[in-house]
């Protein structure tokens, strides 16, 4: 999927976040959003699954603005883990089968045999350690067919290996030409697969750069 | 010895369950207070259940005390022009479903104390029931502690048919979007992201939640609302390890808060409401003091 976002302007009361962003990515591209807390990581992400209204500027998706999209059909996000609502119980199958509309199908099943999440599959979320239910996340997301994959701090609260499995489970995305938003703060995470690279800085200052190419934007 | 107690204890039993469930086949209004109490056991903890996930609590409150004005302005009307069929509880949906409104419009005048609207609603609907009772004739105390703490032998064969109308809306709706409704109450960005209209199915279990809170005003009455929804639900979410049998044990608990309600309340002529409340607490203690020797003996196992 092409991501396009032109002169995006975002402020909260009286701060300044995201000041007249603008970049495109094509299909399969792998873009980093780096910044420390506070920076509009997650506000550029909100703007993005239409969670916060954009009142300067327009975020474009293959060509079409976000505001003239019904519903999006192509998109998977994995949460930051504190999102989920967790305590009340629901098991791995109840999240799974809950985001898939048709029944369960071989596409359904592989995606569980891909992530290894048979094991797991009747156990309480609340039970699982970060790396497993950071895999749950990931295989919700890639139910409804994702062209693009957004990630918000996928590597919190995941242990060394978990993170490993993580950086191959997006090795083989990008390999599927499906387009990867991926914020963090680690540096390092997905260093090699990042094409793109986006900084945030205070009073919404950025730094928009392709991995490899001295010329930033 | 004990074998005399024993028998003694078994007779007596059969004797309270006897004259109860012949009592329901001898009066009508025993038989539409255990059918309304039967679906109203079966309704509070399945709404119940969203209200938790979604940390509602405090909007059922606030939502059965605006119930309240709408019902005593029912009765108020009631008083004052004769309508053929009319029924007071019809005002405490109506109330009900516009002090959902009324809460969504007063969030918006503040950006970080939004949780101001509820108090400011739910004092609005005790004013107001206190003005439409004040202003009503031959009001006698029996009818505003029923209001307060429930009559469910109140319940007549009008309350019965609305009950079993809205139940069988609500349970369509949830069969219907129950994956649509489970995925909205965990993850709401997830919910908006996978195509599903979040503002408009918000609404609807708002207004589900609006409609159930003035059903149970005849039964538990307004005070005990948000407990009769919560409370087996607080309990269940102990023992279940997964959505539906968290929510089908929370259904087990208040249905059996319920039938012994019923019959404890038969038999010792006091108010069903509080007895059935209090029996949900007994529950829950019950299962808290059951998962913390549990979750110590996993303790020391692990150790």
């Amino acid at each position: 999927m092409r991501v396009t976002v032109d002169n995006l302007t975002f402020a909260y009361t009286q701060k300044l976040v995201l000041n007249k962003v603008s970049f495109s990515l094509k299909s399969g591209d792998f873009l980093t959003i780096h910044g420390k807390n506070g920076t509009g990581k997650s506000t550029l992400i909100k703007c993005f699954l239409r969670l916060l209204n954009v009142p300067d500027g327009s975020i474009f998706l293959d060509d079409v603005d976000i505001n003239h999209i019904k519903t999006f059909t192509n998109i998977g996000y994995v949460p930051q883990k504190t999102e989920f609502n967790y305590e009340f119980p629901i098991t791995v199958f109840e999240i799974l089968s809950c985001a898939y509309n048709k029944k369960r199908d071989a596409f359904y099943t592989s995606i569980i045999n891909t992530f290894d999440l048979n094991k797991i599959y009747h156990e309480n979320i609340n039970n699982l350690s970060g790396g497993q239910i950071q895999r749950v996340f990931i295989a919700r997301s890639l139910l409804n067919n994702p062209k693009l994959i957004i990630l918000d701090e996928p590597t919190v609260g995941v242990d060394v290996d978990n993170v490993k499995t993580l950086h191959q489970i997006l090795t083989d995305l990008k390999k599927q030409e499906i387009t990867i938003i991926l914020s963090s703060h680690d540096l390092d995470f997905c260093k090699d697969l990042t094409d793109y690279s986006l900084v945030l800085n205070d009073l919404g200052d950025y730094h928009f750069r392709k991995i490899g190419d001295e010329n930033d934007s | 010895m004990i074998w005399e107690i024993i028998i003694f204890e078994r007779l007596v039993m059969k004797m309270i369950l006897s004259s109860f469930f012949r009592a329901i086949f001898e009066y009508d209004f025993m038989l539409y207070a255990l059918i309304a109490g039967i679906i109203v056991g079966i309704l509070a903890p399945l709404i119940g259940s969203v209200v938790v996930i979604r940390r509602l609590s405090f909007i059922a409150d606030t939502l059965s005390h605006f119930s309240l004005a709408g019902v005593c302005f029912g009765v108020f009307l009631s008083r004052l022009i004769t309508i053929k069929g009319f029924d007071p509880a019809l005002m405490g949906i109506v109330f009900s479903i516009s002090g959902t409104f009324l809460i969504e419009k007063l969030r918006g005048f503040y950006k970080n104390y939004k949780e101001l609207s509820m108090p400011i609603v739910m004092s609005f609907g005790v004013a107001l029931s206190g003005l439409f009772i004040n202003l009503s004739n031959n009001i006698d105390a029996k009818f505003t502690t029923s209001l307060l703490f429930g009559s469910i032998y109140s319940v007549s064969a009008t309350n019965l048919i609305i009950i079993l109308v809205i139940a069988v809306i609500i349970f369509i709706v949830i069969f219907t979007s129950y994956k649509k409704i489970v995925t909205l109450c965990f993850d709401e960005t997830y919910a908006a992201v996978s195509g599903i209209n979040v503002k408009s199915l918000q609404l609807l279990l708002t207004i589900i939640l609006a409609l159930v809170i003035s059903l149970f005003i005849d039964i538990v009455g307004v005070l005990l609302i948000a407990s009769l929804m919560i409370i087996p639900v607080a309990a269940a979410i102990l023992v279940g390890d997964s959505f539906l049998n968290t929510v089908i044990t929370s259904i087990i608990f208040s249905e059996f808060s319920l039938l012994t309600g019923f019959i404890i309340s038969y038999n010792t002529n006091l108010t069903t409401g509080p007895v059935i409340i209090l029996i949900n607490i007994l529950i829950l203690a019950i299962v808290m003091s059951i998962s913390k020797v549990k979750s110590r003996h996993h303790k020391t196992k692990e150790i």
